[in-house]
């Protein structure tokens, strides 16, 4: 089986939303709307203060619960553990808007452009099919369909890789597969030290953040 | 996505060079002709220190191409009044007819001659920071070659705000422009407002998180928890300005409370002048013939001249030396007998003596013991003693490093803050070797391609070093330009770089009102502007801004329209980064962090036609050579290699017919070709295409050309450490030659001249202009400082609406950071409207409530504040640099300013969250 | 005009997906199940079925033409019923056929059998508006366990109330027991939103939540509950109808006004937490955070 996993170095990450930027590139999404984004979060008070960089966007969780809110089954988990959405199928009830706790999933009424007026760029990607529906992070999963179909790697091959991973410039981003046990991100799970957000929820999300090795 | 897939797809590799952390290389998708993705350049994964990945900048190329508010044809200014509340009534001209208005200006001045009757060009042109828009200029830098007197002295736009200090005293001490950590070998480094992981570009943030993983400790010591605090192992929230007394209290720890054995004392036997002996004048005792500077060899029990073979200088102690002389200021000479003199190190030691980390504690509000585990900390990963092989060379190992950051590293404190970084190294013997503290790149010293080869003999055994002169003979009474950079500073040589780094804002200050002595104020005939705001991004930008509606005539290469070329009289629009070409080096030691294993070749192309009338660079530059007549001079200068090569490689000969007027592709061609001639030893000549598929070409280099201790040591060369008789004479002889002239109002940054800096209340320097203004500083209780936006800095993308987006997820890029126990003391709640004053005026803002900032200290992030620039001027981002004044009293001998400035604050309405 | 983005942050913000259209949702379905329900005990008491059925079905109805109005696509509405397996929504919508269903036969033919059945059905309605907002994992103001009980309280509380407004339109003399049965789910409905609020107040939600919650909390506990039983009471014993009315629309309109404050009000999100700062030097690592709670 394949199950395909973020790992999110947070020793790593400086916040400089490279893969923020990346997302918005290779998704095309409209303004204000970021499939992946960095946190900027502050721990303690002054002058015993941590700054964190924490990217976040949709978990892929085990147990989404935007899936089960779904009425429409238009969100549904594949295989690999990618959670997707059909968006032929969803009504944009934003029910799974409200069902998921990582504020990971979008809707836009209607089209807005950058500069008020429509661009080349924006007339060049279309997002016409995402207007009125929830929209998220799918991991790329065109590049990883596509990918895998020539024989490609997730995680190690860019052009089946997540553009997120594939930007960033600190390497704190690692994508691969959690089945595989010689898998890249199998490893650095095996020697360091991770958490997963709102575990306690019960929703069994997929982006680990690495915050220390493990001793 | 909705409909069918786009029909044509390019991958186009290219460069981004939109900050001096660059070139990042990177591919453009471009789907039926409209780029629409950045992606890294995955070919250049092994040869590039970041493996082929870019920043956010360079993805908002994407979205900087496609913006609607871009200026796309030539416009010319039907408004003669000029001044932000006048409409400049821009109209659409042709190209002819703007070159045919520019070049006419051009003759005219020609005619009349260059300089002016103050001495000064009349032609003058700012190129915004860094240097970052020669990589955009195409061959312009010919056509300024080609006119040759050209004022750069009214600066890069930015004040002298940049790391001012480090540029003159690192490249005087070490060939260091700028100053790194050797990041992949150090494992511990003291940072003082080092913002790398903001401003080192991706190869800084690759490299830094590579070395935490590895287990790097680093110390951020700032006011504020910057992004690169944020990414350290602790934090220390100094006071600002007081990171001297810091450094000082660590060089203390080091020689006051360590045995001198505890240091590297052959490094600084051997490699520095701690064992010279100084005189009772304060100057080199020297041999009364060679004028070699002595030291006491411990073998013999007697004084040897600093060259001498088989000596063991003792670095401690008074020694009774006969019949020597000491060289003070014009050829000053003192004779002796028989004199006492004591060793640099000696004297070192005495004048730390008073700097203890209690006395350090009390000026910084940092604990002592903090700042005695650091210094500690510092010394016991030195490592002292170990050493590691570099390609077959074995070199000292010292893994530790201190780095400095805007605002420490210029205005008052930088002299400080530069000589207690770089002897710091050099106590630990961790200067230029593996592991240590670097220099980068050179642009004071020649040549600019190599640090190693600029490093050669001076005087007394050290580097020599291109001061501008101050002997009676050679000073520059007359200033060279209207900043008077090579007059003032002598540290600031006179390299094609100096102008620009210069005190620029002088030439500003001095456009209204000129100190005794100094030229007629006059102002350039034309000025050229590109990639540059000043009208934003300067100090007191609203005066600068009415200055600046004074020019005569102002030609700006226009992105969009801002407040700077809001005062324009011609806009020219050149295609961006995306639609036009030009062959750039790439590789080997490059600021902040670019420490490759190769060097070699670079191309920007094309992957998108301009919009509307946008014209290469190249074409501009080759239009206007070609109008003032200058078209043979201008082929001429590139060939000698203005556009980054020369076109003549050993045998081979791509030179361009100088008469003739050559195609954006024919020189380019030519370039790419020299340049392949060049990187493969006369072999290869490939051109343009080639160039155009690969994006690259690079040969591997020795990782030993990172350090410069490998060629001082083959020279016998020593670093100037610790004492500055050097740079105390020049001072005096400068303060002869100003006083001759009757000019004394450099007399404070004269001053600064000591040959150990002097420890003075730096923070209330800006007190004392309070009262000078006849303010009272307990109305200004707080400090306001700024910190670099990654996003932003260098962009020139403030306009570009994906960057603020995405920016926004960054604290504080929209409004004012400050302490909430600040906050609560005042009466402000988060997203309350706050009103920041300084003596001059005051801006409003967002409160935005961090703990991560001492609660003495505001800051406000990069650099808004805009009132034209489309989309930005409807952000409400204040910028604190309309309430930074631009004075004398705050700008140090260098020539360089802080980016700080005492304020009040208060609420005045709450706001809407 | 160009698209200037505003400062977001990382505190749990409002959500506004779901605003007064979602509201009117489950003020519609509410009201109108719980009115059906004492419609249909009414309607055994010998009332007329067709106008009660008519009301309640108005209200359901209103209710989910506001959502239809909501929603992003509402040309596909009707996917919504593929989900019943998980779905409270699509429960929630395939149940609403058959209240409307049933309810139309009551309306059609008069008939109370048919009232009686879409009352049943109503309620089961009613229990999966209930549902629906527990699912919503990511508003903490949704998914406690206390908001089941509480919804379909107050859901019961406010057809209740509105019969009692209602009902002076239909027979002559109102007897006692509607009152009664008001009272009744009253003090169930204060039951609930006490303990609700006791989970709100326990830090079960963002700070800025709870804020919204606990501002509205007294109103509604007094003005909603002791002031319509005072007035309940006042009416049997005065034998006013008005009163009881008055009291009827207290106890729905507190229904309604907390329903808004949860649904836009205190729609807070879960914000984002992380359990450890990381390690920027190896062995300093530190203590998350949750910030905003």
């Amino acid at each position: 089986m394949t199950k395909y996993v973020l790992v999110s170095d947070l020793r790593r990450c400086v916040g400089c939303q490279t893969c923020t930027a990346a997302c918005k590139h290779a998704n095309g999404t409209p303004p204000d709307v970021q499939w992946r984004k960095v946190l900027d979060i502050e721990v303690g008070e002054f002058p015993d203060v941590s700054r964190v960089f924490v990217p976040v966007g949709c978990m892929h969780c085990d147990e989404p619960p935007c899936q089960e809110v779904c009425p429409t089954t238009a969100t549904f988990k594949r295989a690999d553990g990618i959670v997707d959405i059909d968006y032929d199928k969803c009504i944009g009830c934003a029910y799974c808007v409200m069902a998921c706790p990582y504020q990971a999933r979008y809707k836009v009424d209607g089209p807005s452009w950058a500069y008020g007026e429509q661009t080349a760029l924006e007339k060049q990607r279309p997002y016409d099919k995402r207007i009125g529906v929830a929209q998220k992070c799918t991991f790329c999963v065109d590049r990883i369909d596509e990918g895998v179909a020539n024989g490609l790697t997730p995680g190690v091959d860019p052009a089946a890789t997540p553009a997120c991973v594939n930007s960033c410039p600190s390497a704190g981003l690692i994508f691969g597969d959690l089945d595989n046990p010689d898998s890249n991100v199998s490893k650095l799970l095996r020697e360091n030290e991770t958490f997963r957000m709102h575990e306690e929820l019960g929703t069994g999300p997929n982006i680990y953040y690495l915050w220390e090795r493990r001793s | 996505m909705s409909g069918a897939g786009p029909a044509e797809v390019r991958k186009v590799p290219t460069y981004c060079y939109q900050c001096v952390a660059g070139p990042d290389l990177l591919t453009v998708r471009v789907e039926d002709g409209v780029p629409t993705e950045v992606e890294p350049n995955f070919g250049a994964e092994d040869i590039h220190p970041a493996h082929g990945r870019v920043c956010v900048k360079a993805f908002g190329l994407i979205h900087k191409t496609h913006n609607p508010n871009r200026v796309v044809t030539p416009m010319k200014r039907t408004n003669p009044k000029k001044g932000r509340h006048e409409d400049p009534g821009f109209v659409p001209i042709s190209w002819d007819e703007a070159l045919d208005m520019i070049g006419g200006k051009i003759k005219a001045a020609m005619d009349k001659g260059l300089v002016d009757e103050s001495g000064f060009a009349r032609i003058a042109a700012s190129f915004g920071g860094g240097g970052t828009p020669t990589y955009y200029l195409g061959t312009f830098p010919a056509f300024l070659a080609a006119l040759r007197h050209i004022d750069f002295s009214f600066g890069s736009g930015q004040g002298v705000k940049c790391y001012h200090s480090e540029h003159l005293y690192g490249e005087f001490w070490h060939r260091a422009f700028t100053v790194a950590a050797d990041t992949p070998n150090c494992n511990y480094v003291v940072s003082f407002g080092s913002n790398v992981e903001a401003s080192a570009g991706t190869c800084g943030v690759w490299r830094h998180a590579d070395a935490r993983e590895r287990g790097i400790k680093r110390v951020q010591v700032e006011p504020h928890l910057s992004v690169t605090g944020a990414a350290s192992g602790e934090w220390v929230a100094i006071k600002p300005k007081t990171d001297p007394a810091f450094m000082f209290a660590m060089l203390h720890v080091l020689v006051c409370e360590h045995p001198v054995e505890h240091l590297d004392v052959p490094f600084l036997k051997h490699r520095t002048a701690a064992p010279y002996l100084i005189g009772p004048n304060g100057f080199y005792l020297r041999h009364a013939d060679s004028r070699k500077p002595l030291m006491w060899d411990a073998k013999a029990n007697a004084p040897v001249t600093h060259d001498a073979a088989d000596v063991d200088p003792a670095l401690l102690g008074s020694f009774e030396v006969a019949n020597c002389v000491e060289v003070g200021p014009d050829e000053q000479v003192w004779t002796h007998d028989r004199v006492v003199g004591e060793t640099a190190h000696a004297k070192l030691v005495a004048h730390m003596r008073p700097h203890s980390p209690e006395w350090a504690s009390a000026i910084c509000d940092v604990p002592a013991s903090t700042i005695r585990r650091v210094a500690n900390e510092f010394l016991d990963h030195a490592q002292v003693g170990a050493t590691v092989e570099i390609d077959g060379r074995t070199l000292p190992y010292r893994p530790v490093a201190v780095t400095l950051g805007k605002t420490v590293t210029n205005g008052w404190g930088g002299y400080e803050c530069c000589w207690s970084r770089t002897l710091l190294a050099t106590l630990v013997g961790g200067l230029e070797v593996p592991g240590g503290t670097l220099g980068t790149t050179v642009r004071l010293n020649r040549p600019a391609t190599s640090r190693q080869l600029s490093a050669v003999p001076g005087p007394d055994g050290f580097m020599n070093y291109p001061m501008n002169p101050t002997d009676k003979d050679n000073w520059h009474r007359q200033p060279k330009s209207r900043s008077g950079y090579s007059t003032l500073v002598p540290l600031v040589a006179n390299s094609a770089w100096s102008q620009a780094l210069g005190p620029t804002h002088l030439a500003w200050m001095f456009q209204k009102e000129p100190p005794q002595g100094w030229p007629k104020p006059t102002y350039p005939d034309v000025w050229f502007m590109y990639r540059t705001n000043p009208a934003i991004s300067f100090w007191d930008t609203p005066r600068l801004t009415e200055t600046m509606a004074d020019f005569p005539f102002l030609v700006s290469f226009a992105y969009t329209h801002d407040e700077s070329n809001h005062m324009a009289d011609v806009l020219l629009p050149d295609a961006t980064d995306l639609e036009s070409l030009q062959l750039i080096r790439i590789g080997g030691t490059k600021f902040i962090e670019q420490f490759w294993d190769h060097q070699g070749f670079a191309l920007r192309q094309p992957v998108a036609a301009p919009p509307g009338e946008c014209k290469d660079f190249t074409w501009i530059a080759t239009q206007l050579a070609k109008r003032v007549g200058l078209l043979e001079a201008y082929n001429k200068a590139i060939n000698r290699g203005a556009a980054g090569v020369e076109l003549s490689v050993g045998n081979k000969n791509f030179a361009l017919e100088p008469e003739k007027e050559h195609s954006v592709e024919t020189i380019w061609d030519a370039v790419c070709r020299a340049a392949s001639a060049e990187i493969s030893g006369g072999e290869d000549s490939e051109g343009l295409d080639w160039y155009k598929e690969k994006g690259f070409r690079v040969t591997p280099m020795s990782r030993l050309d990172w350090y410069l201790y490998p060629t001082l040591a083959d020279q016998g060369l020593r670093f100037e450490m610790p004492y500055q008789e050097r740079l105390y004479r020049i001072g005096l002889e400068l303060a002869n030659r100003m006083h001759e002239n009757d000019m004394h109002w450099w007399d404070t940054q004269l001053d600064e001249y000591q040959p150990f800096p002097v420890y003075h209340d730096v923070p209330g320097v800006w007190s004392k202009v309070l009262v000078k203004v006849g303010k009272d500083p307990k109305d200004y209780p707080f400090w306001l400082l700024t910190a670099r936006s990654m996003q932003y800095a260098w962009g020139g993308n403030v306009g570009v609406q994906m960057i603020r987006e995405v920016a926004m997820n960054v604290a504080g890029h929209n409004g004012v950071i400050l302490n909430p126990r600040t906050a609560e003391a005042l009466g402000i709640e988060e997203g309350d409207v706050i009103e920041v004053a300084s003596h001059l005026r005051s801006v409003k803002g967002q409160a935005v409530l961090r703990q991560g900032i001492r609660p003495d200290t505001l800051l406000m992030i990069g650099q808004f504040g805009h009132w034209k620039t489309p989309l930005a001027k409807d952000f409400d981002t204040p910028s604190m640099n309309s309430l930074t004044p631009m004075e004398l009293d705050l700008t140090d001998s260098t020539g360089s300013g802080a980016d700080l400035v005492r304020v009040s604050v208060r609420k005045v309405k709450g706001g809407a969250q | 005009m160009s698209s200037v983005t505003q400062f977001r942050g990382v505190n749990p913000w409002r959500q506004t997906y779901w605003d007064g259209r979602a509201v009117g949702n489950f003020v519609g379905g509410g009201t109108g199940t719980g009115f059906l329900a004492i419609a249909a005990a009414a309607a055994l008491a010998g009332a007329p079925a067709r106008f009660l059925a008519l009301v309640g079905l108005v209200f359901v109805g209103v209710g989910l033409t506001c959502v239809w109005l909501e929603i992003g696509r509402p040309w596909r509405a009707l996917n919504v019923f593929l989900n019943p397996r998980t779905s409270w929504m699509s429960r929630e919508a395939l149940l609403a056929p058959v209240v409307f269903g049933l309810g139309g036969l009551a309306v059609l033919f008069d008939s109370t059998a048919a009232l009686v059945a879409a009352a049943v059905v109503g309620l089961a309605f009613l229990y999966c508006q209930a549902r629906i907002l527990q699912a919503a994992k990511g508003i903490p103001a949704w998914r406690q366990k206390e908001i089941v009980p509480l919804v379909i309280t107050s859901g019961l509380s406010e057809g209740f109330g509105i019969f009692l407004v209602a009902a002076p339109l239909l027979v002559e003399s109102m007897p006692l027991w509607p009152s009664v049965l008001m009272l009744v789910v009253l003090g169930a409905r204060f039951v609930a939103l006490r303990a609700y609020v006791a989970r709100i107040a326990g830090g079960a939600v963002p700070k800025a939540s709870a804020k919204a919650l606990l501002q509205v909390a007294p109103a509604v506990i007094y003005g909603g509950h002791l002031a319509p039983a005072v007035l309940l009471i006042l009416g049997a014993a005065l034998d006013q109808w008005a009163i009881a009315a008055l009291a009827g629309l207290l106890a729905a309109f507190a229904g309604w006004w907390f329903k808004f404050a949860i649904i836009v009000k205190a729609a807070y999100t879960q914000g984002y937490a992380i359990q450890h700062t990381p390690a920027r030097t190896p062995g300093y690592a530190g203590a998350g955070g949750h910030p905003g709670w």
